[in-house]
């Protein structure tokens, strides 16, 4: 579920937040410590043997819809298949190797009893997907994405938001005149392909409820989707904001990092940095910025390689209060 | 034509009906790639894909798709019939690979 | 049929074409790789939206002769360098997904009368 809000948690689930660096996000802080490894992580795991093959893996993967496969015997663990590992395999011809051959062994692990912050550390230092989970007699026992903490958090924080948002009231409102004056804050995560969407889906229903122009709504949509799949994709998870005023909407996605080294060439058509696995779900083939641009009155995007990217559109829609 | 009419026509079992069931096809998009469809500019579109995730339907619901054929007989994960529900998109499942299936369609609304 | 009548029935651009004689039985439209891998029958004309060297790749895995790229989007050239070291032909059209698939389906049901 997306969490929609105004409310203070809501802008302090920007990155970097969750370590109380410029803020107190309290109620997050309190959850990542009170909630550990092993009430996040996948328990029931789908595993190969050394000797099984690439190829089997890969079969796994497609059947389960999984990203990577732990090698393991008897519970001990020797590595990890990804599918980064089976791409490779098929483009250099050795998808029937065995595993032991071609798994990651270079691997971090986390152990089931450490706090849920833990492995939050663990995904801000190092580039992996996913991390296996041993218990203390280093058996392995689950293994733990970062779409398995944003579920938990999310599903967390939104009983906390609807419990504050109670409290603070509604938070659409007309001003004096007759205008329509919308605010509204989405925070997106990191690889929550399940939630990315939802935001421009409620974006869309609020216009179509306040019967905007069809077309005008459509290019409201579809520039708000981009940016959130782009936000899910491509950045350690940020904020999109959207409001509308005047007849005029404008959405604000902003995130802190990892940044757009060459900001040209990410706005030229098909040109992509997503990995192959990102491609196998149907995104990042390279026309999110483009598209934006498209549909946009005004497009402005601001990013720094090792901090973060801002992109704006202003669409127009009907100068007319409807 | 409408997408109901197109589904039975190729054999495709419909499991949402939603608010634009009735409305005539006007376009056909086969794509796996949502940027994809994002791109396209026409109205009352049906969206033939053999991605099974629920971004297909809040992308089909962002460009004001009639439906969505979800091709392969692709087994899908039980959360697509309730966003269908939700966004009230009709969402049908059709045995046929999407060459097929696109084959199919044309045949079929050109009989029409 | 053979890939060079195909491509001349349907009007594809011919990027790079090394086997013209090569028999295509069908075709297969997919822009999954994973799908690919599982689907795709050997022979078949596979047509994308992905100019990636790796569907070349998974084009020799499962036996597809040819790769039709559509909306006439480029092709890189490691693309262009796998497809030849692999013998996959390249074809590309300016139409989308369902036209062609629907041109190449014509055309086949044609010759099988």
């Amino acid at each position: 579920m997306s969490v929609v809000s105004q409310s203070p948690v809501a802008r302090h689930v920007k990155t970097g937040a969750y370590f109380g660096v410029d803020n107190e996000p309290l109620v997050l802080l309190e959850l990542i410590q009170r909630l550990k490894v092993r009430d996040v992580m996948t328990p029931k795991l789908v595993t190969v043997s050394r000797d099984a093959p690439m190829r089997a893996a890969q079969e796994l993967m497609r059947k389960k819809k999984i990203s990577g496969i732990p090698v393991e015997e008897n519970g001990r663990f020797f590595g990890l298949v990804s599918i980064d590992d089976i791409i490779r395999a098929l483009g250099g011809g050795y998808i029937d190797d065995p595993c032991s051959r071609h798994m990651t062994t270079k691997l971090v692990v986390l152990e089931d009893d450490m706090p849920l912050s833990f492995a939050l550390r663990y995904f801000d230092r190092y580039s992996y997907g996913r991390f296996p989970v041993l218990n203390r007699d280093q058996r392995l026992v689950g293994i733990i994405c970062q779409r398995d903490i944003n579920r938990v958090l999310l599903v967390e924080l939104t009983s906390e938001l609807n419990r504050l948002e109670s409290a603070s009231g509604q938070n659409v409102m007309r001003d004096g005149s007759s205008n329509i004056y919308v605010l509204r804050e989405f925070p997106i995560c990191k690889y929550d392909f399940e939630s990315a969407g939802k935001a421009a889906n409620q974006i869309k229903q609020i216009l179509q409820e306040k019967k905007f122009p069809p077309k005008d709504i459509r290019r409201v949509a579809v520039a708000a989707y981009e940016l959130e799949i782009n936000l899910c994709v491509h950045s350690d998870g940020g904020v999109l904001s959207w409001q509308v005023a005047n007849g005029r909407s404008e959405i604000i996605a902003r995130d802190a990092g990892p940044g757009i080294e060459d900001v040209e060439w990410a706005c030229r058509d098909g040109t992509s940095t997503a990995s192959e696995w990102i491609r196998s779900l149907g995104f990042g083939a390279g026309m999110g910025l483009v598209n934006v641009k498209r549909v946009s009155d005004e497009f402005e995007i601001t990013s720094k390689k090792g901090s973060g990217t801002t992109v704006k559109s202003v669409i127009q829609i009907g100068n007319t209060p409807p | 034509m409408t997408v109901i009419e197109v589904a039975e026509a190729i054999k495709a079992d419909v499991l949402v009906k939603g608010e634009s069931c009735h409305k005539a096809v006007r376009h056909v998009v086969a794509s796996d790639l949502m940027s994809d469809v994002l791109l396209v500019d026409e109205e009352d579109l049906l969206l033939l894909t053999s991605l099974a995730s629920d971004q297909v339907l809040r992308t089909a619901q962002i460009v004001g798709a009639v439906g969505v054929i979800l091709v392969n007989g692709k087994p899908m994960p039980s959360s697509m019939v309730n966003v269908a529900n939700d966004l009230r998109m009709t969402l049908a499942i059709c045995p046929l690979a999407k060459y097929d299936a696109c084959v199919a369609v044309h045949a079929a609304l050109n009989r029409a | 049929m053979t890939l060079q009548n195909l491509i001349h029935a349907c009007g594809f651009e011919p990027v790079l074409v090394a086997a013209p004689q090569t028999e295509v039985t069908g075709a297969y439209t997919s822009d999954l790789l994973s799908d690919v891998i599982a689907h795709c029958p050997d022979g078949a004309v596979l047509v994308t939206v992905q100019n990636h060297k790796n569907t070349v790749a998974v084009c020799t895995l499962v036996g597809a002769p040819a790769v039709l790229v559509v909306h006439r989007r480029d092709i890189p050239e490691d693309m262009l360098d796998a497809a030849r070291r692999e013998g996959v032909a390249l074809l590309r059209t300016p139409q989308d997904q369902f036209a062609a698939s629907c041109k190449i389906g014509a055309v086949l049901e044609k010759t099988a009368k």
